[in-house]
């Protein structure tokens, strides 16, 4: 019946519409395949409208745990004007109850946009009267906003953040990246008129940024500042810096800058340059605290010895264009003598007998003009003359610390390294990095840069700068009853670039030291710039050393041997001298428990709270120290009440709390 | 009744699934909009089932009309279908009006799109003519000049509605079936080179078929105006990716897509059921065109075949036409997606279509 022509028209039909089925496919696997990417972005980017919202920051803690900035959930109020019926009324409620401007605030209701804020990071009882206004069209989020608890403390170590919560200087600028948590948003669904979708809710996704455990002691790190601030109150110093280190692991115990700035209003601050930690961000020339490297390195190359005697030109003593001085006139000192009267004559002349190229390799070993990496932003490396550049009266001006210059991170890192059997560390603040759970992410170790100079040439350094805090040392404000410290003083006259020379009134003074130095727990530098009057870094620097060394150790555990003295009697007397604030008291009786030579001062996990309902003071610390707990006292008498409740786990680094009546 | 084994399969399984999925998805697309619009979100869906249950009503009524009684009718039917049209356009009291075109006859609450059927009218007087010129068809008088006065005669008062995509597809059926009935290539050729000049000019001197024109060479043109349908359209599919977003959680529905549960409900069968859901429509369609073809070969008579090929396009024509718009593959046209979009007219004709092409198969040469 068909004829065959017809068929194969037909076919032809058919192969055709196959053809196009093809091309349909093929576009669409082009768009739902190739192209898919590209085009859910832009579906994704129409239905979804983000508001960028501030994210809760990662903590910032001490290394017990004490919170050194934080940030706290605040209520920020939007409003999606499409949904507001009376834009007047509504503006006139919302303007009275925040005080702000009612006409700013109208012109926000009435907009075109689906979404603008009313008012960002507000306190809980302005947020909690526009709540009750209960307006359609307003709502609210939380957001995080950062809080320094003790404003006062370590702030230029911590930094702060701007207005929009990202850190901008210290440990904030430096490790934002840990601590600002993945960008949290408002999710809100909407359909081409922009309205919300019904369908979808409001979505919050954030997730808090990491909290930063410093190795900074928020005890140690109050004492230092304590004291800086005292001595620069008293000597009218332009400033100057505090830096408490472990020396045997590198950590900073505490790192303290004047003048002080709260970083709650930093912006109120004229100038920048008081937000910036100095004690890596500025270098200055040692002075007199630099010629123990010197002796270090004419012990290790037995080049001199202790008892060698040079003769110091009975204070003066040119060499090519240039007449160094001593303070007095000193005639033959040996080399301890030199170190101990801090003679700079005879420092020059050890140091010719060195040779540069000599000297010049033990400053680079002892990390001088190079970075140490302590973990902050904008560290600078100091400055050491090339040694092609070096003239005779450069070993000379070395020898003592003028011509080169050094942050204050590098010369405690180096100094450390005489107390630490000659291992250079490498000095860091961040002790660890935990995320969101508490679990530690990283985790920082003491590192050993390079061994400088052997344990004997340590042994041997240590027991020619022992001497300076006796008798008629210069450092003799710096001794600690029941300690010996070992240390140095320096008095460097600052450059003055407008005459081409040093200043004749303007000094830095500072002192360096360590102790107990038979067995170093803690290296203090104490650093004072331009005091008035008084400028000796005997006078000015070495009391601050041993302020902050006596309260530090005490705090530590610390005891002297061989004085009879019992650890309370000495808690009671150290006390007594420093004022301490009052819930280091019970932290000091804890401390006790602990090996006075472990720098381990890591708590073991401990259990429960027990009960104390009922005990005696007396009895709730011994108890407390059985269970290693820290307990803050309130009050006298019985104990009536407890924070956290007995039978409750206890938050690492949480003290707790217990009221007498 | 038809008993089972006296139907092709195949075919009425792919219409069955094609007119399920149609339910489901015109739900999908169209409750949120008739929530705004009508406070009611299934007042599409109520209406889409009640044009379900008759398109049933009539495929079960083709199926058992033997198909050679529309020849004995056939001038009736056209008739009734250019009056249907004519009324359409000069009658306004009973049509009514939307989005500038004048293309549905109001029947108390029904609405009906007459050139639908006169689609239909007109395949059945050219599968009636040509084989009954079978003998003449070859000549320019009786195989060229007729079926085309015809078809232009209908294709005119379509045009004055203003469909220019059913128009269209009504000229490209004619085209075909002159094609597969053998008329001349050549005269073939010079019918689509006549035509040519004037689709350019109807394409060139309407504002919004040009700029749709535009649109399709660069849809990205402008994405917020212009092009905004098809660039959602787009989008839809780049969402739904191979395995969908999802039945019901489409976004592309919520007003970004005009016409979601109409003209563009494929881009919203590719946002929610992807690559699997397009293709698994591709292969239904490829379904019904290799067995319309096959019943067309199996037909008892000439009047037969050219009837079942020409249903057949009238199908999977407006089917490719309607995916090829809403993939940027061709201009945008306004055409229906044969048993998947919301509107009555369509449903019920192209059902009415399938009946036919039963009745065929049950009087197929055996």
């Amino acid at each position: 019946m068909i004829i065959p022509y017809l068929k194969f028209r037909v076919i032809i039909i058919l192969l055709s519409f196959v053809s196009i089925f093809i091309i349909i496919f093929a576009k669409t696997v082009e768009l739902q395949v190739l192209e898919r990417d590209k085009l859910k972005a832009k579906a994704d980017n129409q239905h979804l409208k983000t508001m960028n919202i501030i994210p809760m920051r990662g903590s910032i803690y001490d290394r017990e745990m004490k919170e050194l900035a934080v940030s706290m959930e605040v209520d920020s109020i939007y409003a999606q004007p499409f949904r507001i019926d009376d834009a007047g009324k509504s503006a006139n409620l919302v303007a009275a109850a925040l005080s702000i401007d009612r006409k700013e605030l109208e012109s926000k209701f009435t907009s075109k946009k689906s979404f603008v804020w009313v008012k960002r990071q507000l306190d809980f009882a302005k947020a909690e009267k526009v709540r009750k206004l209960n307006i359609q069209g307003i709502g609210f989020v939380k957001e995080g906003k950062r809080f320094y608890p003790n404003p006062q403390v370590a702030s230029h170590l911590i930094g702060f953040v701007g207005v929009d919560s990202k850190g901008l200087e210290g440990v904030e600028l430096g490790y934002e990246e840990y601590m600002a948590g993945t960008s949290s948003r408002l999710i809100r669904e909407r359909d081409a008129l922009g309205n919300e979708i019904s369908l979808g809710s409001l979505r919050q996704e954030s997730s808090k940024g990491s909290d930063i455990v410093l190795t900074i002691d928020k005890t140690i790190q109050y004492i230092a500042e304590k004291e800086l601030f005292k001595v620069v109150a008293n000597s009218q110093a332009k400033g100057g810096m505090v830096i408490v280190m472990a020396p045997r692991t590198g950590e900073i115990l505490a790192m303290a800058n004047a003048p002080h700035f709260n970083p709650d209003i930093f912006f109120e601050y004229k100038s920048p340059n008081i937000w910036r930690n100095k004690a890596t961000t500025d270098a200055f020339e040692p002075g007199s605290t630099f010629k123990v490297f010197l002796l270090a390195a004419l012990f290790e190359e037995g080049a001199a010895r202790a008892d060698d005697l040079f003769f110091c030109e009975n204070g003066h003593y040119s060499v090519a264009d240039r007449t160094f001085h001593d303070v007095k006139k000193f005639g033959w000192l040996n080399l301890t003598q030199i170190i101990k009267y801090s003679s700079n004559i005879g420092a020059a002349k050890a140091g010719d007998r060195l040779g540069k190229e000599r000297l010049y390799r033990y400053i680079k070993d002892f990390g001088f003009g190079a970075k140490t990496g302590v973990g902050l932003p904008g560290e600078v490396g100091g400055s050491v003359p090339l040694l092609k550049e070096w003239s005779k009266v450069t070993i000379g001006n070395i020898s003592f610390g003028q011509g080169m210059s050094t942050t204050g991170i590098q010369l405690l890192s180096a100094f450390s390294a005489i107390a630490n059997n000659g291992y250079l560390m490498r000095p860091y603040v961040i002790k660890r990095i935990l995320n969101g759970k508490g679990d530690a992410i990283e985790e920082f170790r003491p590192s050993v840069i390079r061994k400088v100079i052997s344990e004997e040439t340590a042994r041997r350094v240590t027991n020619v700068i022992r001497e300076v805090t006796k008798t008629d040392g210069t450092g003799v404000r710096a001794a600690i009853d029941g300690f010996e410290v070992a240390g140095k003083t320096g008095t460097a006259q600052k450059p003055d670039f407008s005459v081409g020379g040093y200043s004749s009134d303007k000094y830095v003074s500072s002192f360096i030291g360590f102790a107990p130095a038979d067995n170093p727990e803690i290296a203090i530098l104490v650093v004072v710039d331009e005091p008035s009057g008084e400028f000796y870094g005997g006078a000015i620097a070495a009391p601050v050393f041993k302020e902050v060394a006596t309260q530090s150790l005490a705090y530590l555990g610390v005891f002297p041997r061989g004085m009879g003295t019992t650890a309370q009697d000495w808690n009671t007397r150290v006390k007594g001298a420093v004022g301490y604030p009052k819930d280091r008291i019970a932290k000091s009786l804890y401390i006790t428990q602990k090996e006075p030579d472990s720098l381990d001062w890591e708590r073991k996990d401990f259990s429960h709270m027990p009960d104390f309902s009922a005990r005696t003071v007396r009895s709730v610390l011994r108890l407390a120290r059985e269970v290693q707990i820290e307990v803050r006292i309130l009050g006298s008498g019985k104990a009536v009440y407890q924070k956290p409740l007995p039978g409750e786990k206890i938050n690492h680094g949480q003290a707790a709390e217990v009221w007498f009546k | 009744m038809i008993k089972t084994s006296e139907i092709d399969k195949p075919l009425i399984l792919a219409m069955m699934a094609l007119v399920a999925i149609g339910f489901v998805m015109v739900y999908s697309t169209s409750y949120i909009m008739a929530m705004k619009r009508f406070g009611n979100e299934y007042f599409f869906i109520k209406k889409h089932l009640m044009f379900i249950a008759l398109g049933f009503l009539l495929f079960f009524i083709a199926a058992n009309v033997e198909y050679r009684l529309y020849k004995r009718w056939i001038y009736l039917i056209i008739f009734i279908s250019l009056v249907s049209l004519i009324i359409l356009t000069f009658v306004h009291s009973i049509s009514s009006e939307a989005g500038g075109a004048r293309r549905w006859i109001k029947l108390g609450h029904l609405t009906f799109q007459p050139s639908e059927p006169a689609k239909l009218a007109v395949v059945i007087y050219l599968a009636y003519y040509l084989a009954a010129k079978k003998d003449k068809i070859k000549t320019f008088s009786i195989g060229v000049i007729p079926p085309i006065i015809m078809s232009g005669l209908f294709m005119l008062f379509i045009l004055k509605e203003p469909d220019f995509g059913t128009a269209l597809t009504l000229g490209a059926i004619t085209i075909i079936m002159m094609f597969i009935a053998g008329v001349r290539l050549r005269y073939l050729f010079s019918i689509f080179f006549a035509a040519m000049p004037i689709i350019y000019l109807m394409v060139t001197r309407v504002d919004y078929r040009m700029k749709r024109v535009l649109v399709f060479l660069d849809p990205w043109m402008d994405p917020g105006g212009a092009g905004f349908q098809l660039v959602q359209s787009l989008i839809a599919f780049g969402a739904g990716g191979i395995w969908g977003v999802g039945l019901g959680e489409g976004k592309q529905k919520l007003f970004y897509l005009p016409e979601a549960h109409t003209d563009f409900i494929l881009s919203v069968i590719g946002e929610e059921l992807g690559l699997i859901g397009v293709s698994a429509l591709l292969i239904l369609y490829l379904i019904i065109l290799v067995s319309g073809i096959r019943i067309s070969f199996k037909a008892a008579d000439l009047f037969g075949q050219y009837l079942a090929i020409g249903i057949t396009m009238l199908i999977v024509l407006q089917a490719a036409v309607n995916m090829a718009v809403v993939l940027a593959l061709l201009p945008t046209k306004g055409l229906t997606l044969p048993f998947i979009s919301y509107g009555g007219t369509s449903l019920i004709v192209n059902m009415t279509g399938m009946g036919i092409l039963v009745n065929i198969w049950r009087n197929r040469e055996t």
